[in-house]
Order: C-alpha cells, then structure tokens, then sequence
C-alpha cells in the first residue's frame, strides 16, 4: 500500500497548490508564501505535511529553506488511478458485448 | 488544480443512446457487464451494487436526464466517489463518457479498494506490487 500521507497530503488544495507550484524548480518559504493568502506559519506547516509523505525534499541554503518536489510518491498514486483505468477499460468493453447480444434479439 | 483523482474514459457504441442507457440502467442487462445491483434512473434512489470481491457498495444516484446522463454516488464509505455516465448521439451510435472522480484521498480509501482490486482483477495490479509492499 502506499503510505497514506501521501493520499492525506494530497486531500488539501493549498498543498495541492504547493506542488503546482514547485513543478517550476524549488522556491523557499517566503517565496512560496508570498503567493498564497495564508500567512507564513500556515505555509511552512503545509509543507511539513508534505515533507512527511515525501512529497518535497527540504534543503536549507543559508538562512533560507527551499522546498524541491519529489514526483515519485506522485506516481504511486497515478499508478492506482491507473488500475482503475484498466478495470474500467474492461467494463466498457463488457458494455460492447451486451449491446451486441441486445441487438441481435 | 482540482480533485488529483479523476479518471475519465469514452468509448463510441455503434448503438442509439436509448439502447445504452437500456444498458445502464436495467439491472438484468446491468448486471451482464458490469455488477448486479437494482439500479434505477431515479434521483434519490439508492441501491447496492454487488462488486464480488470487492462486496456490496451502496450506491445513490444523485442526477438523471434520460437517454443522456446518469449520476450516482458510488461505494460510499469505502471509495466514496461520483461516477458520471454521459450520453451523446453520434453518427447512428452512441459515445459513451465515464468520469470517475472524488476518490477521497483523506481516508485509508486505498487498503480495502486495493484487496478487493487484487482478488478480483488478478494481473491489474502487478506494477503496483512494488508500491504495495513499500
């Protein structure tokens, strides 16, 4: 199974939002912050959920903290969506079967 | 960005919408490709759905317009999550668009829909193996 804080991490737009935005390289905390409407504390708390599911990776630079993504817990989770895709594609071609057979009654 | 979790699929039917909406929403012919359950194009209604391995899930559907769109709440208090069937005539055929999202990433969601993955669809699973025993 996947660590669920990676799922719990996930659950919240704001850090939703945080790895958006770390998609474009790293950022420090008052960087970042400066972006939301939420004040400093509340950021770097965000980024301590997503820490713990190692969603970012903390490097500190000086007096500075910047945040890096890390995309793989990211593709565990595109893995079991991707499951689901498969059993779906199944069910649709199921679907095909039975419209066949009603049709030909 | 909204709900990370969202799958969305559409397959052409070269069947009149009238006929998989039949499919969808009769229970007999329901149950041949997909699960056994009472479904009915009724808002409000609520019926379970008999997913084998995966046990029963109620289901509520949540929104019906006929021949084009059916809307339910599935599996709740497991994967909880809106299943979303649209309808739209094409040509003599039917394009069929499945949206499965608000898979609630806030709840141990994962364990009980991933067992029941696994008994029941042997083999889907197999690249996740590496995840699962993490």
């Amino acid at each position: 199974m996947n660590d669920p804080d990676v799922f719990s991490a996930l659950s919240n737009p704001v850090r939703r939002e945080i790895l958006m935005q770390l998609r474009k390289g790293p950022r420090a905390v008052n960087d970042l912050a400066s972006g939301f409407a939420l004040g400093r504390p509340a950021v770097s708390e965000h980024l301590q959920v997503l820490r713990k599911a190692r969603l970012v990776r903390e490097e500190p630079r000086g007096r500075e903290r910047y945040y890096h993504l890390d995309p793989r817990p990211l593709s565990e989770v595109g893995d079991w969506l991707q499951a689901f895709t498969h059993y779906w594609k199944q069910r649709l071609a199921a679907l095909e079967d039975v419209l066949d057979e009603e049709s030909r009654e | 960005m909204s709900s990370p979790a969202i799958i969305q699929l559409d397959q052409v039917y070269a069947h009149p919408p009238a006929a998989v909406w039949r499919a969808l929403t009769d229970p007999v012919l329901h149950a041949k490709w997909w699960a056994a359950g009472d479904v009915r194009p009724i808002v409000g209604h609520r019926f379970t759905l008999d997913m084998g391995a995966w046990g029963q899930q109620p289901c509520e559907v949540l929104e019906v317009e006929p021949e084009r769109l059916l809307r339910y709440r599935f599996a709740a208090g497991t994967l909880d999550t809106l299943i979303t069937w649209r309808l739209t005539p094409e040509g003599s055929g039917t394009r069929l668009t499945l949206t499965h999202e608000g898979f609630n990433l806030d709840s141990p969601m994962g364990r009980q829909a991933f067992e029941g993955m696994k008994k029941g669809w042997p083999g889907v699973l197999e690249r996740l193996g590496p995840a699962l025993g993490a």
